[in-house]
């Protein structure tokens, strides 16, 4: 077994503006990674401007001073990249490969957009988005069955006011009340340089890096005071189970069982992490062996277990699902929730735990086998707990948890008087 | 402002590289490698003639149903010790299926390759197919079917295949066939195709670092007790274009959205345009930066995202686009989105566009091939197509040469807007009349075919 999850050098350096850059050489392939994660999600929407954090990703897009209206995508395509961003209850992250004659391409618009977008920023281009926006609420949430899940569990796992209530999409309400004024002040306030993590991984060096983010980014002003999201770690226990039904045209009953656990990053999250992998990776896990094989009652390709990584409040543990033809919900909730709780009950087997740790193992290799992979963990360590070297720690981590943890944590935050059961039923109940 | 205002050019071009590629004959199979050096992971992959291709016409998902009955059982083991013997090494089977191919395989860390190949193989070529396990796995598929029907897209993709392509013919039904089909086929089916088709041995595709991989052990595994040799694969159809446009009309009461689907065949694999027709696709559709997501999301914001791409297998190709847009605004997105396909086709690209692309497409060949999963995937498509080691570097260079001229005639012979299959799945009692309004062709009510 490795002793280290990252057996690549890691050098970490903070410009005078606060921006902290992390690089990574790997010269294997001629192409590099190039990753900003901005410490800001839509655990900082107040209420009223749901959705606000992603909408403002999207605009991201669309030109800064020097860059004109679509030529990112443009310039970043032209030179051979591939480009993404996606945004999270914790954080937004930007990333591009590139072929690595292009490096520098990649740092002048990561920069043109951090220190340079709100002049750019015009009510068509807004009005442009929040539609595009809508249509994407409407193509992964509203027109697909069951699509709608996480918008659900998310405000039975947390209270009002919790960061974590509201679902990243937000409502169609406060999308289309968003006005230009809103997003100008939401760049100044959360995209400065101290607020955000730059990493670059692949054909580079350290000195390549740190020179080009000194020219490109070294200019850009900090800023003072970043208001923090409010605190969400606790999250007091109910004591009463929140069950929630809903009635609609699903093909089959479907049902999800859901936890706080801790927040990614914790030592009990690891343990959870295993957990879930037991619970509900695979065809021997479980979920799989209790309910799809054994008493046949849920659909063997739709059941699973996963935790969420969320690191700034207990993150949610969700088992799932969904009823073989002739059985109801209700008996398929029973089931699920019979298997969860003997998580508690039923030690873990070796044969199990070693299994869980098998395909944790290759999960991590399989992230890490690319540059993109890489850059984008390095910049979740550095933001999430200051240091991008802790990257190397989580793999060890995992494979240091015990049945006997396992039970334990089962215990802790598995109990059934503080579970999260949502059950959809089709119209015609079979 | 404190910006650099000038846009920085690029640096020095570092040299182009493919993995090394390795092929060797053993034990009566072929095996592909690709050494990645240094690599933790490692991908093994047996490819088999076995593709949705090889299924007989009524008898489509027999392929989907056989993949997973390979895994309730062998000749050495239950379903459930199968499962934890695999996982136990990191690793799920995989199975995968298309046109031209069946596949199998494993990703683990690569000390444990060995292990794992064993265990595919054992799956592939001794699956015990116990006919009340093939029953249930059948039942199985088809809800699974029944599911994934329940979403919008796969019902417009069938009406649209099987009005280019027919559906008498294999190819005008769906690659993994529908519900129904999947629900009659019959234990016999099954056991049938494995015997015809799960027994002969096939390429082996390994991508990860050779130093610690033995290959001919992998192979001898994989090979072990196969027998008979490649059978004809068959030459390229040729498939009639329509003469005028129509429009299938897929009712989905209470959709939010409208799914399109517009379509036409289009070239096989093989043919001599595949680079320029790839490109021409790429600047209709094939990108963020193309015409038609730049008009329809981004000026418009009909969607979140539409594309249109040039597709082929061994024998037959298809050009399609395919959206998701609010329901309101349907028929403006379908004549604006065949606005654009005229348009391109009618008046090529320019050299700005193509400049995209090309570096695109050419990036993409550095960019996207780094994994050994993704390394397993370029190697495969060298032995479907029959492609030799150098392709990779080939392609690049022809990407990079792909001149206006050869583009635009591309676009020109290959985009057929007057012959395109329009499929709409949406509520059909709010957009129906709109549809008709539009003259783009006869609006027809979907019927699938019993």
């Amino acid at each position: 077994m490795p002793e280290s999850g990252y057996p690549w050098p890691i050098s970490t350096t903070r410009l005078d503006n606060g921006l902290r850059v992390v690089v990574s050489a790997d010269r294997t392939a001629p192409a590099v990674a190039v990753n900003l994660w901005y410490d800001v999600g839509s655990r900082h929407e107040p209420v009223g401007q749901t959705g606000f954090a992603h909408l403002f990703e999207h605009l991201m897009f669309e030109g800064s001073v020097n860059v004109a209206k679509t030529e990112h995508m443009k310039l970043v395509q032209g030179a051979g990249g591939s480009l993404n961003a996606t945004t999270n209850p914790d954080r937004t992250n930007y990333f591009e490969t590139v072929p690595a004659e292009q490096l520098e391409l990649a740092l002048w618009l990561e920069a043109d957009r951090m220190g340079g977008l709100v002049p750019a920023l015009t009510q068509e281009t807004l009005d442009n988005q929040r539609d595009v926006v809508k249509n994407e609420r409407r193509q992964r949430y509203e027109n697909v069955p069951y699509g709608d899940a996480w918008l659900r569990l998310l405000p039975l796992l947390y209270p009002p006011g919790h960061p974590y209530h509201h679902a990243t999409i937000g409502s169609m309400a406060d999308l289309n009340a968003a006005d230009l004024a809103t997003f100008q002040a939401f760049h100044q306030t959360y995209y400065a340089p101290n607020n955000a993590v730059l990493t670059v991984v692949g054909d580079t060096s350290v000195d390549e890096v740190v020179a080009l983010a000194e020219k490109y980014f070294g200019a850009i002003a900090p800023r003072p005071e970043i208001p923090p999201a409010p605190d969400g770690r606790t999250v007091p226990a109910t004591g009463v189970p929140a069950v929630e039904t809903v009635v609609t045209d699903v093909p089959a009953p479907r049902v999800y069982v859901a936890h706080r656990t801790y927040p990614f990053g914790t030592p009990g999250y690891d343990v959870v992490t295993v957990l879930a992998t037991v619970l509900g990776s695979g065809r021997g896990s479980r979920l799989y062996q209790r309910l799809a094989d054994g008493e046949r009652l849920a659909q063997p390709d739709l059941v699973g277990a996963y935790g969420v990584d969320l690191a700034h409040a207990p993150a949610p543990l969700i088992a799932t699902a969904t009823a073989r033809p002739g059985v109801t919900g209700e008996r398929l909730a029973e089931g699920l929730a019979e298997v969860v709780d003997e998580l508690a009950t039923v030690p873990v087997t070796p044969t199990e735990l070693d299994r869980a740790k098998a395909l944790l193992t290759t999960a991590w290799w399989r992230q890490m086998s690319t540059v993109d992979g890489r850059a984008d963990a390095l910049g979740r360590y550095a933001t999430q707990f200051g240091d991008p070297a802790t990257v190397a720690e989580r793999l060890p981590a995992w494979l240091a948890v015990t049945a006997e943890q396992i039970a334990e944590v089962a215990a802790e935050v598995l109990a059934a008087d503080d579970r999260v059961t949502l059950t959809y039923r089709p119209e015609e109940q079979p | 402002m404190t910006l650099v205002a000038d846009r920085p050019g690029p640096g020095a071009a570092r040299p182009y590289r493919f993995p090394q590629v390795v092929r060797r004959t053993v034990a009566g199979g072929q095996v592909v490698a690709a050494h990645l050096p240094g690599q933790n992971l490692a991908v093994a992959l047996l490819l088999l003639d076995a593709g949705a291709g090889r299924e007989p016409v009524g008898k489509e998902g027999l392929g989907g149903v056989l993949a997973k009955a390979l895994e309730e059982g062998t000749s050495q083991r239950d379903a459930t010790a199968y499962a934890l013997a695999i996982e136990a090494l990191g690793t799920e089977l995989v199975t995968g299926l298309d046109w031209d191919t069946f596949q199998a395989s494993v990703q683990v860390p690569v000390d444990r390759l060995g292990a794992a190949v064993a265990l595919l193989a054992e799956a592939v070529r001794t699956p015990k197919l116990d006919p009340d396990d093939v029953r249930r796995v059948r039942d199985d598929e088809a809800t699974a079917l029944r599911m994934d029907w329940a979403n919008p897209g796969p019902r417009a993709d069938a009406a649209l295949r099987a009005d280019l392509f027919g559906v008498d013919n294999r190819w005008g039904r769906p690659m993994y066939g529908d519900p129904d089909s999947v629900a009659a086929l019959d234990v016999e089916d099954v056991t049938v195709f494995h015997s015809e088709w799960f027994i002969r041995p096939g390429t082996l595709v390994v991508a990860g670092d050779l130093d610690r991989i033995d290959l001919d052990g992998l192979a001898a595994a994989a090979f072990a007790g196969t027998g008979g040799g490649p059978v004809d694969r068959g030459g390229a159809i040729d498939v009639p274009l329509r003469t005028g446009r129509r429009i299938i009309l897929v009712d989905r009461p209470g959709s939010v959205q409208s799914t399109l689907r517009l379509g036409h065949p289009a070239p096989h694999r093989a043919h001599p345009d595949h680079v320029p027709i790839a490109l021409a696709g790429t600047v209709l559709g094939g990108a963020f930066t193309s015409r038609l997501n730049h008009l329809i999301r981004e000026v418009r914001g009909y969607t979140y995202g539409i594309r249109g791409d040039f597709a082929s297998s061994r024998r037959f190709g298809r050009f399609a686009v395919s959206s998701g847009v609010q329901t309101a605004v349907t028929a403006p997105a379908l004549v604006e989105s065949i606005g654009e396909i005229a348009r391109t086709q009618a008046g090529g690209v320019t050299e700005d566009e193509l400049a995209v692309a090309r570096s695109w497409r050419a990036g993409q060949l550095s960019v996207e091939l780094q994994s050994p999963r993704a390394i397993a995937g370029a190697l495969t498509t060298l032995v479907v197509h029959d492609l030799p080691d150098d392709y990779h570097a080939r392609l690049r260079e022809s990407l990079l040469a792909a001149d206006v001229a050869q583009v635009s005639a591309a676009a020109a012979t290959h985009l057929h807007p007057e012959s395109l299959t329009l499929v709409v799945e949406g509520d059909a009692a709010l957009i129906r009349d709109e549809l008709v309004a539009t003259g783009l062709g006869e609006v027809v009510d979907y019927a699938p075919a019993d």
